[in-house]
């Protein structure tokens, strides 16, 4: 092995470098200038970024443990533009006094969660893939108990870090299993011989699946969903649920389609059933929330179900829709998180019945979310109609008629809650609306990304067929 | 029906792991939780001994049974009193946990049993360290040294998670 194999690696190694920077400058910044780690923090993960964008090699390290190529390159380019978005809108979140003093362990968490989920997509066997999921869980809640003074959040800490173990410990025993039929830990050798010739293989093959759709909370495993999103701090609930979230999905997606490309017919039996469930349930329970935290958290359940619509094609077409859904979700997600992460912390207001009459006091932060809400529920003109009008075509094109027409219906009934907020802040009267603040530099820059998002991915077809043109290559 | 003796030993080793099991997790006192946990550890080194794996029995003797089990006692008593039990679980609970654990018993144990193993002919020796040694540090097909390097991550961020969690806030 030579220094040019190990650039094959960059996006990895270039964010161990940013957050072993972050550390050393943690120990030389004073106490008073802890502020200043913020803003280096973001610029090295936004040159983080455009690094990510330059051409690469691509290929395979350590005897096929590490695969990219430009399809990887892309996902974890994607992760990126999202966790970019993430740590702008979170600057006035980290500069609260009670926040001040853990602000590099914030992002050196962050960070190390992307180069688990980096390794997780990358991996060519399923050790890496475990070893990738667990850098990219326990972090994760660590940071859901960051607000430690607060009882939500260490409940939220405690609930995540506690549904994770069981389920990796059902994700290991079904990667045990087919490491006992199999004989083998790397893809390729599972892929070759892995056929659904007994139950054993089955049940190898639901047990992973269980596992991974704890990650993504899929019904019904999404029951610490809800709570996890409303006691962490806002801004690792938008991390939770767009990156972890798309990170698992992507990985999914990569390993239902190579290591079990030969069972096919069994696990779409599996992603059909999972998706009802998913996109239904969702949806009930999300018209029933008054917390916005908690009706985001449902909605966000009710998404992962249309997205399992593009798994379902094994094909290029389905990869693209759901890099393609992905990205488009990641923006609007973001923007409809970012404006109650700034109307929370303004007015300390939460519930929909708050925003009532919101528009007269804050006309901008109303129609970004009005956007953001549109683009969720799949409404024309903004991006998010495409995003789901190709998983739909995806699952039409195996054939699944039935499934795009349940999932049609979800997404009208999904039309319908997102509208009640919308109505809430454009029609409903109130005596005492929320009053009108200004939004800081960072949470403004954070919310017009999302907004530009949201409207260019929509319009500007070379965005999908970028997408497109790298999932061709897909073997 | 006759045994071998190590037939007879799997069967106590696997005797204990499963009685031992149970009592942890049903047991209402924490620190004797954590003590029947240390019998399972060390039972399955047991195992792993009849395999032959004396480097994996070690290490499950040194690392789990000696060190993690001293953690976990450590960490309890320095939170909790020993002395406190937790509440009984209520009827119902233990019913519905019951049937579920009966029922995911069946259906895997139906799956595991019914599946044909192809016989391992291979002859049992002892694993070189040299070889385990070269294996972990090794690159290429069947090396380990990626995931010994990412599992130096995963330990980092985990301690700087201990610290987000432990570090005193202004209110408490």
């Amino acid at each position: 092995m030579t220094f040019q194999d190990f650039l094959i690696m960059r996006h990895e190694i270039v964010l161990v470098a940013i957050a072993m920077i972050v550390l050393i400058a943690e120990i030389f910044v004073s106490e008073k200038n802890r502020k200043s780690i913020i803003p280096i923090a973001i610029t090295l993960f936004f040159i983080n970024v455009l690094f990510g964008f330059c051409p690469a090699h691509t290929g395979q390290l350590f005897g096929g443990m590490y695969k990219t190529g430009d399809l990887q390159i892309l996902m974890k380019n994607v992760l990126n533009i999202g966790v970019l978005i993430i740590f702008i809108q979170a600057v006035k979140w980290l500069k609260e006094p009670d926040n001040m003093d853990k602000v590099s362990e914030y992002f050196i968490l962050i960070i190390s969660t992307v180069i688990g989920m980096n390794f997780m997509i990358s991996a060519g066997d399923f050790l890496m893939f475990y070893i990738g999921l667990e850098l990219a869980t326990i972090p994760i809640a660590a940071l859901a108990a960051y607000e430690r003074y607060k009882n939500r959040s260490a409940e939220a800490g405690i609930k995540l870090i506690l549904s994770a173990a069981l389920s990796s410990g059902v994700l290991l025993y079904g990667i045990s299993m087919i490491y006992g039929m199999t004989g083998s830990i790397y893809f390729d050798e599972v892929g070759a011989v892995f056929t659904a010739s007994s139950s054993l293989h089955v049940l190898g093959l639901i047990f992973f699946f269980a596992g991974m759709a704890f990650k993504i909370s899929l019904v019904p495993f999404h029951l610490w969903t809800a709570d996890v999103y409303e006691g962490a701090p806002v801004s690792i609930t938008m991390f939770l649920s767009v990156i972890s979230k798309g990170a698992a999905v992507f990985v999914l997606f990569i390993i239902l389609t190579t290591v079990f490309k030969a069972v096919m017919p069994m696990w779409q039996d599996l992603v059909v059933v999972i998706s009802i469930l998913t996109m239904t349930i969702g949806n009930l329970f999300a018209i029933r929330q008054q917390n916005l935290k908690r009706f985001l958290a449902f909605s966000s359940i009710a998404q992962a179900g249309f997205i399992l619509l593009g798994i379902l094609d094994g094909t290029s077409l389905g990869m693209t829709s759901v890099i393609y859904f992905v990205l488009i979700y990641i923006f609007s997600n973001l923007a409809a998180f970012g404006v109650v992460t700034i109307v929370a912390q303004m007015s300390g207001k939460e519930n929909i019945n708050d925003y009532n009459g919101m528009y007269h006091t804050n006309p901008k932060l109303s129609l970004t979310m009005m956007l953001a809400f549109f683009s969720l529920a799949g409404i024309p003109p903004v991006a998010g109609f495409f995003g789901k009008f190709f998983l739909f075509t995806a699952a039409a094109h195996q054939g699944y008629y039935m499934l795009v027409l349940i999932a049609v219906l979800n997404a009208t009934i999904s039309l319908y809650y997102y509208l009640i907020v919308v109505k809430a802040m454009f029609i409903n009267k109130n005596e005492t609306p929320i009053a009108y603040f200004k939004s800081d530099f960072s949470t403004k820059l954070g919310l017009l990304i999302c907004v530009i998002g949201i409207f260019v991915i929509g319009f500007a077809s070379p965005v999908y067929e970028y997408i497109n043109q790298i999932c061709l290559t897909l073997p | 029906m006759e045994f071998t003796g190590t037939q007879l030993m799997f069967i106590i080793f696997s005797a204990i792991i499963v009685i031992f099991s149970i009592l942890t997790v049903t047991s209402r006192r924490i620190l004797r939780a954590a003590i029947y946990l240390l019998f399972v550890l060390i039972s399955t080194a047991g195992i792993y001994f009849m395999l032959n794996y004396q480097f994996l029995a070690a290490v499950q003797l040194g690392l789990y049974a000696g060190g993690i089990i001293v953690l976990i006692i450590f960490s309890i008593l320095l939170t909790s009193h020993i002395s406190q039990k937790f509440e009984k679980v209520e009827w119902k609970k233990s019913v519905f946990s019951a049937i579920a654990v009966i029922a995911g018993i069946i259906v895997t144990l139906t799956a595991v049993l019914n599946y044909q193993f192809e016989a391992n002919n291979a002859i049992t020796q002892e694993v070189d360290m040299n070889l385990i040694g070269t294996k972990l540090l090794s690159y290429d097909r069947g090396g380990y040294v990626l995931p010994f390097e990412v599992i130096s991550i995963l330990l980092l961020a985990s301690m700087i998670g201990a610290i987000v969690i432990a570090k005193k806030g202004k209110k408490v």
